[in-house]
């Protein structure tokens, strides 16, 4: 399966090679599983475990303060990226394409002071934090590119 | 009732201007203070929930103010500051240097200057320089620690204490308190380090591994002291609410005549990030206990049984049915033992807020796959704090008690 999975990917990063497809510097949320590598490059992390789910596969990167996941569909798109450790990391390279419609959904999004939750909610994008300082969490997911079947709860 | 006319006029302008829901909106007059008994010692900090300590900048529901001394290193020239948020999910004094009066001494790091980004849950995040103070608690004696002035415009704040990757605080107005005092079950704080140039805005700072971390003030208090953790004591409070509640935080556990441990309180160990499991709805849940969460905070086992609210109020529950929604939990330590139940209600928050209360027992809402004993756990408890390494006849922390 997981052997499956990377031929496929690999596939379709040629594909997009090959189209003249321009990748994003950080494209991850949104783009291809290729872009995990990219993002473990980004990060300083060392990639650690792949775990295949029905339906999806879940790639963890990991540096010392934090770990990363990677929601990566079977047709090879990241539709889903959470984290927890000491410090969040830095959602402008993981969320891509997405990341300026966050910081406008930001903006536009009230602080709830003393309410230890986060949740913006952009034209495509949904991000949410929580937690505390020790294990800071958070997501951030494309409700249209999760595949069905996939319940949000598995998104953590 | 004076102070919470105070308190209440900044909140509603607040809330208008911003949006946000959450209180106050109701048309009766704030129901009394709730005031719990009085702890006698050198060891004791006031606490209050919203009421007098919280009255230098706009409140919050459920805010728990204590006020912190600091002086110049070495000195006697000293400041008291009210509205310090007591929160034990963090770790660490932290003071917005708008609060600041007295000269502090800054830490270097190489030959640069050491300045900290931390984040919170809620995707707020501190910036700025870590600089050393004589922090007094109570009245224990002065300890020089270093301290976080968070400081928007010192040097260049890391991309982690910015839009969008955080929402960086920038004054006590924004924050609602002048600073926290982290008193979690650890010693040391998880931020980032950096060293900068100089303290000019603009100046460049570099991710650095520091000399010197911003440490909870318990934990350097002397050894043989009151450094082994805190107690924090809230008195009950009524069903629907009251306009303002003042405990205790006691230093230290099984320390003096006024924190010994009385039978019938169960520890429970954490882990190495302060969390612990509760098992929820047969679901087992990562938990923490935290003052500086202003509800109880888990995933909702029935969208008919526990709503959220409807717009404005959507972070908090509704609960349809008169009497709320009545609910236990199992907490567990972090090795798998021991175990027990907590009982607790969840009260419509609509409702709630028609109040014209600020301090609420029953506030819950949503989370994601978390479980946060916020604030109102506290409520008619007290509430024991094991720092990490440390022992009383509870045990060796890092635990909570209760």
């Amino acid at each position: 399966m997981k052997v499956k999975v990377c031929v496929v990917s690999a596939g379709l990063g040629l594909m997009a090679a090959a189209l003249g497809v321009v990748q994003q510097a950080w494209a991850t949320l949104g783009g291809s599983a290729d872009s995990v590598a990219t993002d473990r490059k980004a990060l300083s992390a060392v990639q650690r475990a792949t775990t295949v789910k029905p339906g999806y596969t879940v790639q963890e990167i990991i540096s010392d303060a934090t770990h990363v996941r990677e929601y990566v569909s079977l047709e090879g798109i990241v539709f889903a990226i959470a984290w927890n450790g000491f410090m969040p990391p830095d959602l402008t390279k993981l969320l891509g394409s997405y990341a300026a419609e966050y910081q406008q959904a930001l903006q536009n999004t009230p602080r709830q002071t003393g309410v230890r939750h986060q949740h913006v909610q952009g034209k495509r994008v949904i991000v949410e934090k929580w937690g505390h300082m020790r294990n800071l969490q958070g997501r951030a997911y494309v409700p249209v590119l999760v595949p069905s079947g996939v319940s949000l709860d598995d998104i953590k | 009732m004076t102070s919470n006319k105070t308190v209440m006029f900044p909140l509603f302008i607040l809330m208008v201007l911003a949006g946000c829901g959450g209180s106050g909106g109701g048309s009766g007059s704030p129901g009394p203070p709730v005031v719990g008994p009085p702890v006698i010692g050198n060891n004791v900090l006031t606490i209050t929930v919203n009421g007098s300590l919280c009255s230098d900048n706009p409140s919050y529901l459920n805010e728990p103010c204590v006020s912190v001394t600091i002086c110049s290193p070495g000195s006697t020239n000293c400041q008291t500051i009210d509205d310090i948020l007591l929160d034990t999910g963090s770790y660490g004094l932290r003071i917005f240097n708008q609060a600041v009066t007295v000269p502090l001494t800054q830490v270097t790091s190489g030959s640069g200057l050491l300045a900290e980004c931390v984040q919170f849950g809620d995707g707020s995040s501190m910036w700025g320089p870590v600089q050393m103070a004589n922090v007094i608690l109570g009245n224990e004696p002065a300890v020089q620690i270093p301290i976080h002035v968070v400081d928007q415009g010192f040097g260049t704040p890391s991309t982690l204490c910015t839009s969008p990757n955080s929402r960086p605080d920038t004054s006590p107005f924004e924050a609602n308190y002048n600073g926290i005092l982290g008193v979690g079950p650890f010693a040391q704080d998880s931020g980032q380090y950096f060293s900068c140039s100089g303290a000019a805005s603009g100046s460049p700072c570099t991710a650095t591994t520091p000399n010197a971390k911003v440490i909870n003030p318990v934990a350097a208090l002397p050894v043989g002291g009151d450094n082994n953790g805190v107690i924090v004591q809230l008195p009950s409070v009524p069903a629907d609410g009251a306009g303002s509640a003042s405990g205790s935080l006691i230093l230290g556990i099984g320390t003096q005549t006024n924190n010994t441990v009385p039978s019938g309180v169960t520890a429970y160990g954490v882990d190495q990030v302060a969390e612990f499991t509760t098992i929820f709805n047969s679901t087992q849940y990562a938990s923490f206990i935290d003052t500086g969460s202003n509800g109880l905070f888990f995933p909702s086992p029935s969208a008919t049984q526990l709503p959220s609210c409807p717009t404005p109020n959507t972070v908090w529950f509704c609960p349809p049915a008169a009497n709320g929604f009545s609910a236990s939990a199992t907490n567990t330590g972090a090795s798998g033992s021991p175990s027990g139940i907590v009982n607790f209600l969840i009260g419509n928050a609509d409702n709630l807020f028609n109040t014209s209360n600020l301090v609420f027992g029953e506030l819950g809402g949503k989370a994601v796959n978390i479980f946060d004993w916020g604030l109102p756990f506290f409520f008619g408890r007290s509430v024991f704090v094991g720092i990490d390494g440390t022992s009383s006849s509870l045990g060796t922390g890092p635990y909570w008690a209760y």
